[in-house]
């Protein structure tokens, strides 16, 4: 069995067309929902779906900042560590903003039978996520060699 | 079969890659991601004695879970086969934006010296 859907775009894109649902799309965004044609379901929630992972990737550096923040009242340098936690909870809003974005560039792009665009954000991810790795392995170095 | 086979005769057929399914996970995944960011944060405000971080850090939580508990998003198709998860996304990543705020300006603010 498939889905309700559609199995497949490029077998199902000409009936999809044609037989499209009568009723008006009322869906929020208009910028997404307005345009083009209705995709496979299964891409959607594809798309979905990554959207959520960034969340939980920001979710991620929000949760380690503030873990980072408890282990600052027991350790060395407090202040160190408090700045970076509170760049870790900042850079991890971001994140959670970009899966806002990505969603709708991609869902756009499904819609109007574009190429998807290139997931700009994961570069910015790798090198954030090195940065803080730098910062913090420098604090271990520091605090262990500081008198 | 003596009932009319149309495409509204019975629930929609399952998909063989299980994506409503996994789509449903990662909603609760997500979920249950703030609520436990949540839960990090209240636990360092209290170490701390910030009550103001206590209350916010759970007002987040308690909007993460009640919405997803009322009203839980399957991942799946809706009745009228349209899916509707902008409403839900941006719900969930003004949470976690919420979330960063306030463990930003609580680090920044230790940083600073306030208690």
């Amino acid at each position: 069995m498939s889905t309700e859907r559609g199995t497949g775009v490029a077998e199902d894109d000409q009936g999809a067309a044609e037989g499209a649902d009568p009723r008006p799309d009322t869906r929020r965004p208009r910028s997404v929902y307005g345009v083009g044609t209705e995709p496979d379901a299964r891409f959607s929630l594809a798309n979905e779906r990554t959207a959520l992972a960034w969340v939980r990737t920001g979710l991620g550096l929000v949760a380690g900042g503030v873990a980072l923040t408890s282990f600052a009242t027991f350790a060395g340098m407090p202040g160190v560590l408090d700045v970076v936690a509170g760049v870790a909870c900042l850079v991890g809003a971001c994140f959670a903003g970009y899966a806002l974005v990505s969603w709708r560039r991609n869902e756009r792009a499904l819609r109007l039978r574009e190429p998807l665009p290139a997931p700009s954000g994961l570069p910015v991810l790798v090198t954030g996520v090195v940065v803080l790795a730098v910062l913090l392995a420098g604090y271990a170095v520091g605090s262990a060699t500081w008198p | 079969m003596s009932t009319d086979p149309g495409p509204a005769a019975g629930p929609p057929p399952r998909d063989e890659g299980l994506q409503p399914e996994r789509t449903a996970l990662s909603w609760q995944r997500t979920v249950l991601g703030v609520v436990l960011g949540s839960l990090v944060l209240a636990g360092a405000g209290l170490r701390a004695g910030s009550t103001v971080t206590v209350c916010a850090a759970a007002v987040v939580g308690v909007l993460a879970l009640v919405p997803a508990v009322l009203r839980t998003p399957s991942g799946g198709l809706p009745g009228d086969g349209r899916l509707h998860s902008f409403a839900f996304l941006v719900r969930v990543v003004a949470l976690v934006v919420a979330l960063a705020l306030v463990g930003a300006v609580w680090a920044f603010g230790r940083g600073a010296g306030a208690p």
